[in-house]
């Protein structure tokens, strides 16, 4: 209490200033002539009584500064006199104090920016309430429909029938809910009004999905069980985007009908504006509909019966008295009983892996975490890179700071010589260097803010929809507050150390004639690190760029170039099976119309469209695969002309024909990849196959395709099995891929006014070349190995400029020996050689610190590597190269000045 | 005070040393000792003697401890004001004896209860001392 009381005193005495030192001296003064008429009174002259009383005071300068020290907290004003002297010392250097700060802030804006990212799709939970309570199923997000009764690794997603069986039985959790895993485009038009149908996406939810995320409505009601039921009225939460961006806050939205896939629908509220559902992903759902709705939306009338079809994931806020992993145990226990209560539905080898099946329950703070797992590693590797270059900046500016230090070495000097403190001398260099920092980290944070908005934009192109925010939120600016004062003291400490060593008597003595610089050890030491560093960097900017060239200019397998792709759904519009075979084909006649167009084709997904389709491959007359074989195989469906159109090349057989698509024939052209996986060097025209062990026989192959990459879900890695069926009314297809015509161009505006034609209620998807489709699958690569050569050349930059530093200072503070030597017979030859031996050997140190530290990195980057060795010499040796050769010339430019310097000039300098 | 002058002493040598010296070895460790038992005899003054200036406490002190105590004049100030801000004593100007404006120094309440239980302590410490040095020469015997 007293120390408390003491404390505020103290600190009212620093924020007032020195207002009472006239106090004191008052004090002082009286105490002395009181002392001194004593002293008169005792007998002794004025003089003597007068000196007799100051002896015995003591010294007042000693005690005025003890009782400063007393009055206010000397830690803080020392530090604010050093924050005063250490802004008046960097506005003298503007020069200094603008390439400080303009390094700094590169370096700690972009560890900043990489952080805003890998915070929010990393760290950041669910907007949501409490949400350390909420568990989701699996360890590992999977997509987005299985069909039997087994799950490889683990069971994560379930049929509705197995979540009422968790959600009856298990008492551990206040509330489960289940949502589907993924989304389902939404063709939607409000029923008033003659606007035409748009998609949107939108997502199934249990009734209680909202109570269980406890999340009301922003406006009207959310989603409950009551709306969740068999024969209510069909009800749909809609996004507060959306609400806001479409329809302008209007009120009249709530309680308002719209037409979901031509099905009525109440708008019964707006969710709140942050909330982005279950997941986070950059299209957030528009609209959250409950699942007794998807039967009739999805049109698929069992999906709810189905218990075999599992299509949802499972969220669940635990009881605050229950154990998470007694809730997994009986979890466990319920899937089993449930799957045994299923024996007789299922295939043999669902039975065989029965006892295996389990599952996991995991915190679910953050939902949903398919992005985190698709983004961890790129994330990971950018926040090395900017690990990096935050580590050359602070090599950078710490040399800067030593210059500076040693320029400052008189001064040093003269104040310990004057008495004062290492300690405090010490201290002073170390505010100087974390104001610097923190100014660098001002700074930072602005380019952090430019430098994440830059990177969403080009990460995701639909940046607006995306739920990660790039403004700065506090937990961004501490961390770029603690990145700051961490650079400052890293950066700090070999100055101030430096500062610490000076010989205040070798300093004062004046001109340094010694060869050897005593104190360039750490500026040595530094740019070595550097020169290390940006090995590294330039070597993994190498390699992530040779592998983006190996990934775009790889082979697909088909044509890119004259291609258009328009995505279009006939379901939204609400067409059904037996009405598609009409519209592909109106479709395909007026497309094929407009003057340009060469051919026209439908299929399912086009070429690298995003999405795919898997399953399994049961061969005719061969035995049923066991429950360990792997009998996967990837789907499309495709009209005849498909492969022309597209220009996939067939090797073998003949491609879909119109007579295959009259008759209904099942006909397959199967992948060469395929054809080697399941018929191992037999013909394979003629064979049949299908999808399940009862009809085995459904499909005939009757042409095999070149391999082609089709799937966007495995780029990096050697193409699956892959199969091209015939059309079908059971799969609606979507993408029409349009080919022109060289030279000819095809206009959006074209498309839609043909299409309306045909039909005002089938709205366009999205409507983009084969080759922009193609490319878009590699933003995120591409943006990695554009950061890291940007961060590369910087890096090289840097490193060039410390070398020239480093060899410019030695060759300055070297010229009387220069001088001397050239006095003495040696040539340009022997100065020039003299100086930049001193710069190869830090060069050699920096290679040879560089490499093991590169092969390291290379390791770490190795997966991420498409058709490159992880250790590529070429890429390693140009890295090497490139950097050497940049520091060399950095030495050079010093060394010939400093050879084409006249002797006489040299002996006199200084 | 029943202090044994030798332990004053022993103490009070740091003080010497200490003002004007920096470098006083022992100054760091015993820096409190010497404050509080500075500012427990400015205490006991005001105690009993009522509002006093800074020159009339050093002046009792002075008389009390006798040639023992050799300390600098100057050094009570800042114990003053350590005081002041713990709330110990308050302070105000006034009039001296020679008709000079002063700055004079009273106990409050708050400073009273410390001077109480400082003395306490005091005593306390100073028995226990003379209890043990005792008990070691019967010891010995």
């Amino acid at each position: 209490m007293r120390a408390l009381r003491r404390f505020l005193h103290r600190l009212a005495a620093t924020a007032m200033g020195h207002r009472d030192e006239e106090r004191l001296r008052d004090e002082v003064e009286e105490h002395l002539a009181l002392q001194t008429s004593e002293n008169l009174r005792a007998g002794l002259s004025p003089v003597e009584a007068r000196r007799q009383a100051a002896l015995k005071f003591g010294a007042v300068e000693t005690m005025k500064e003890s009782y400063r020290d007393q009055r206010g907290l000397p830690f803080i004003e020392t530090l604010a006199r050093d924050t005063r002297h250490a802004l008046r010392g960097l506005r003298n250097a503007p020069v200094f104090t603008i390439t400080a700060i303009l390094t700094l802030a590169l370096g700690i804006g972009a560890t900043t920016a990489i952080f805003t990212l890998a915070h929010a799709v990393l760290l950041k939970s669910l907007p949501v309430s409490n949400p350390s309570q909420l568990y989701r199923l699996g360890a590992n997000p999977r997509c987005c429909m299985q069909s039997r009764f087994s799950q490889n690794k683990e069971f994560s997603i379930v049929s509705y029938e197995l979540y009422k069986h968790f959600r009856d039985n298990t008492n551990g959790f206040e509330e489960l809910a289940a949502f589907q895993a993924g989304q389902t485009l939404l063709g939607v038009r409000r029923a008033q009004g003659s606007s035409a149908a748009e998609s949107y996406l939108g997502e199934f939810v249990s009734g209680n999905y909202f109570a269980m995320f406890g999340v009301s409505a922003y406006a009207g009601r959310a989603l409950t069980t009551a709306d969740d039921r068999p024969g209510a009225p069909l009800t749909a939460v809609m996004s507060y985007r959306l609400w806001q961006q479409k329809y302008g806050l209007d009120l009249s939205v709530i309680g308002g009908e719209f037409n979901v896939n031509q099905i009525p629908f109440t708008i019964i509220g707006v969710a709140p504006p942050g909330f982005y559902g279950d997941t986070l992903r950059n299209t957030p759902p528009e609209f959250f509909l409950p699942l007794a709705a998807a039967p009739l939306v999805q049109n698929k009338p069992l999906v709810l019966q189905e218990a075999s079809t599992h299509w949802l994931d499972l969220i669940g806020r635990v009881r605050s008295d229950a154990a998470p992993a007694s809730i997994q145990t009986q979890m466990q226990v319920e899937l089993q009983q449930w799957l045994r209560s299923h024996i007789g539905d299922m295939s043999a080898n669902d039975r065989a892996v029965l006892s295996q099946q389990t599952l996991y329950l995991r915190p679910g703070g953050a939902g949903i975490t398919t992005m985190r797992t698709q983004y961890e590693r790129w994330l990971e590797i950018l926040m090395m890179v900017s690990g990096f270059i935050l580590l050359i900046v602070c090599a950078n500016v710490a040399n800067l700071m030593l210059v500076r230090g040693t320029e400052r070495r008189r001064q040093t000097s003269l104040s310990m010589a004057l008495g004062a403190r290492p300690a405090r001398l010490v201290r002073q260099a170390l505010t100087e260097s974390l104001v610097l920092s923190l100014l660098g980290g001002a700074a930072g944070v602005a380019v952090a803010f430019a430098g994440t908005r830059l990177i969403l934009h080009f990460a995701f192109q639909s940046a607006a929809a995306s739920p990660i925010s790039a403004s700065p939120s506090p937990p961004i600016l501490l961390f770029a507050l603690a990145i700051s004062l961490f650079t400052g003291i890293i950066f700090g400490i070999a100055p101030a150390w430096m500062t610490m060593r000076a010989d205040p008597i070798e300093a004062l003595r004046g001109v340094d004639r010694s060869t050897r610089q005593a104190g360039s050890l750490p500026r040595k030491t530094l740019v070595i690190l550097q020169a290390a560093f940006s090995l590294v960097l330039l070597t993994a900017s190498g390699l992530l760029t040779e592998s983006l060239r190996n990934l775009q200019n790889q082979d697909f397998g088909f044509e890119q170039n004259g291609r258009m792709v328009v995505k279009v759904d006939p379901a939204l519009a609400g067409y059904k099976a037996r009405q598609l075979e009409g519209l592909y084909g109106r479709v395909h006649d007026s497309l094929a119309s407009i003057p340009g167009v060469s051919s026209v084709a439908w299929c399912l997904y086009s070429p690298l469209s995003g999405d795919n389709w898997g399953g399994d491959i049961f061969l005719e007359g061969r035995p049923a695969p066991g429950p360990m074989d792997d009998n996967e195989a990837w789907f499309d469906w495709a009209s005849a002309g498909y492969f022309d159109t597209v220009g996939h090349p067939i090797v073998k057989g003949r491609p879909i024909s119109e007579q295959d698509i009259a008759t209904s024939r099942n006909v397959a052209l199967i992948s060469e990849t395929f054809a080697r996986k399941f018929f191992k060097g037999e013909d394979p025209i003629g064979k049949r196959f299908g999808t399940t062990a009862k009809a085995a026989g459904k499909y005939e192959v009757v042409g095999v395709a070149k391999d082609a990459r089709y799937l966007t879900r495995n780029l990096q890695q050697p193409l699956d099995a892959f199969v091209i069926l015939a059309e079908s009314p059971s799969v609606s297809m979507r993408d029409i891929v349009v080919r022109m015509q060289p030279g000819a161009k095809l206009s959006e505006a074209q498309v839609r006014y043909t299409l309306a034609g045909i039909d005002p209620d089938l709205p366009i998807v999205r409507m983009q070349s084969l080759s922009e489709q193609v490319a878009g699958n590699f933003n995120q690569p591409r943006l990695i190995a554009q950061l890291t050569s940007l961060f590369g050349i910087l890096a090289l930059v840097l490193a060039s400029i410390g070398i020239y530093g480093v060899t410019a200072y030695n060759a300055g503070s070297r010229t009387n020996e220069i001088g001397v030597r050239m006095a003495l017979g040696a040539d340009r030859g022997d100065i020039l050689a003299l100086i930049l031996r001193g710069a190869l050997i830090l060069i050699s140190f920096g290679l040879l610190l560089g490499v093991p530290l590169t092969l390291a990195t290379a390791r770490f980057l190795g997966s991420q590597l498409y058709g490159i060795k992880q250790y590529d010499p070429m890429i390693l040796g140009a890295a090497i190269l490139t950097l050497g050769s940049s520091a060399l010339i950095a030495a050079l430019i010093p060394a010939l000045r400093a050879s084409s310097i006249l002797p006489l000039q040299a002996l006199r300098a200084d | 005070l029943a202090i044994s002058p030798a332990l004053l002493l022993s103490q009070m040598n740091c003080a010497i040393l200490s003002v004007g010296n920096q470098q006083g070895g022992c100054m760091k460790e015993k820096t409190d000792v010497r404050q509080g038992t500075l500012a427990l005899m400015a205490l006991k003054t005001l105690d009993v003697l009522g509002p006093l200036h800074g020159y009339g406490i050093a002046r009792r002190i002075e008389q009390i401890s006798g040639d023992l105590l050799a300390v600098n004049q100057g050094t009570l100030y800042p114990v003053l004001l350590k005081l002041e801000q713990e709330g110990a004593i308050a302070s105000e100007w006034g009039a001296s004896e020679n008709n000079r404006k002063a700055r004079f120094y009273r106990l409050t309440r708050e400073g009273r209860k410390q001077l109480q239980a400082e003395t306490r302590d005091w005593e306390q410490t100073a028995a226990i001392i003379n209890r043990f040095f005792r008990a070691k020469a019967e010891d010995l015997r």
